[in-house]
């Protein structure tokens, strides 16, 4: 695994998702407040450019007619056709075992956002 | 991906014609300077503009799509040929507009007027930014003497490839109501396109036969109701034997239900027959000789079932290729064309295209374009 130096700590606001080329794969950077995810900026199903979606809460798992919000600021939505990505763990939703998108880890080292690849 | 690598990919050895992709204004008013001043204060009235009931929870139009600034995908057509038919390498794309739910207005009047100011802003805009685009002009049919008026007011236009109604409507199409869309579309040479819209909204029926669905999720699995009772109604009236030239594609419907329709269209008949004495052949011929169905939004079972249901329907004759670009739904070229067999993804991509619109071709490669 080799570590890439993405950005600058702060050059991602809170709550935001940026797209870097880091050697040659474009991966989305997110930032929660308290960590950095990074993320493949292509959704398994049409290769849309996933991290240009919302990131967003979403509806827990409920009775019929119960509505429960939750995850709030943990799910990628893709911008086409609305597939919901845990950013954690890049896994999708509806479909889990399937359909994943790689997640990389990352570390903060002098201030800067380090990815492994 | 990047745009380079998806277009050395989409580099099937035959073209692709993009039955449906969406155009649409910065701003309604761009509409004022085609419309009369007796319309303008409609155009920035909330919910007077157009009817919509509906909430969504992805927006209609890919904000991934935007030209910037906070425009809506689909209004800036120097963005969209780079964006959209550069990267895929698309040969033609047919505009379908954004008026989807005109038809469904309570004023016949103010929309009509609002279709043909969209239909001169098309041609304005939209048209010559590029040669790759086609337009459709959308009529509202609450007036169908209107929607002929219109149809034969920029039918000849050599851009115009089609006339636009949507899939909502107060009646099934096949009653003779309509019949003065269908001769004007006739008189100037133009396919029919029913592409959905307007269904469950201002003065049409409900989104379902049996109601309004609580959901979009919900709307939308069983939006194909309306293209189905659209097909049923053109044949069992008659239409194709009345207006034998008609020609008629059915746009974003999806596929799947059609050798459903057509099998119980073909028994119904061997008992029926003497209720629609008019009807010479079997309900299914009509449907492959005089209907074209897009492929957005594809189907997604396993690849095989896919292919046999195709073949059910005669894809290599009836079935278009579309994106629906720059929806939410849209459908990348190489997602659907990857999965069929070479010989039916050529008749889909192009060639079925080709010969509907009786487009004018020179070989592949020649860059020949008269339409």
């Amino acid at each position: 695994m080799i570590k890439y130096d993405a950005a600058e700590v702060g050059e991602i606001e809170t709550g935001k998702c940026k797209i870097f080329n880091i050697n040659g794969r474009s991966i989305g950077v997110y930032y929660n407040g308290e960590n950095y995810f990074a993320i493949r900026n292509v959704c398994p199903h049409q290769q849309a450019e996933l991290c240009k979606g919302k990131i967003s809460g979403t509806t827990l798992a409920s009775k019929p007619h119960e509505y429960i919000y939750g995850k709030d600021g943990e799910i990628l939505i893709c911008p086409w056709h609305g597939w919901e990505f845990e950013i954690k763990t890049g896994q999708s939703l509806v479909d889990p075992d399937r359909y994943k998108v790689k997640v990389y880890d990352v570390s903060i080292e002098n201030n800067r956002i380090m990815v492994y690849m | 991906m990047n745009s380079d690598k998806m277009k050395k990919q989409s580099k099937f050895n035959h073209g692709i014609i993009d039955c449906d992709v969406h155009q649409g204004v910065k701003s309604y008013e761009d509409l004022k300077p085609y419309m009369p001043r007796v319309w303008w204060d409609r155009l920035n009235a909330y919910n007077a503009t157009l009817p919509f009931l509906l909430y969504r929870p992805i927006s209609l139009e890919r904000s991934d799509a935007s030209p910037g600034n906070e425009l809506p995908a689909g209004s800036d057509p120097g963005f969209a040929k780079v964006d959209f038919l550069d990267r895929y390498s698309i040969d033609r794309a047919i505009l379908t507009g954004n008026l989807l739910s005109v038809s469904a207005h309570n004023n016949p009047d103010y929309a009509a007027s609002l279709a043909s100011a969209f239909n001169d802003y098309t041609l304005d805009t939209w048209i010559p930014s590029d040669d790759r685009w086609l337009a459709s002009i959308v009529v509202a049919t609450q007036d169908p003497l209107l929607a002929a008026q219109e149809i034969d007011r920029l039918g000849s236009h050599p851009k115009v490839v089609q006339v636009l109604l949507t899939s909502g409507s107060r009646e099934p199409y096949g009653q003779r109501r309509y019949y003065p869309i269908y001769e004007a579309a006739v008189r100037n040479n133009l396919v029919i396109a029913i592409h959905g819209g307007g269904e469950g909204d201002g003065i049409n029926p409900p989104t379902t036969a049996v109601g309004y669905p609580t959901t979009n999720f919900e709307r939308h699995n069983i939006l194909a109701i309306h293209h189905m009772s659209q097909l049923n109604s053109l044949v069992c009236e008659g239409v194709f034997e009345t207006f034998p030239t008609l020609k008629v594609v059915f746009v974003e419907g999806g596929l799947a239900w059609l050798p459903h329709l057509m099998w119980r269209m073909d028994k119904n008949f061997r008992g029926m027959r003497s209720e629609v004495p008019w009807l010479q052949r079997k309900p299914s011929e009509y449907i492959i000789e005089h209907c074209r169905f897009t492929t957005q939004p594809i189907e997604e079972p396993d690849n095989q079932e896919l292919i046999q249901m195709l073949r059910m329907m005669r894809a290599e004759k009836t079935v278009l290729f579309s994106t629906d670009y720059p929806h939410w739904d849209n459908d990348s070229p190489l997602f659907v064309l990857n999965k069929l067999p070479e010989e039916m993804r050529r008749r889909v991509a192009y060639e079925n295209a080709v010969e509907l619109y009786q487009f004018n071709v020179n070989p592949i490669g020649a860059g020949g374009n008269s339409r």
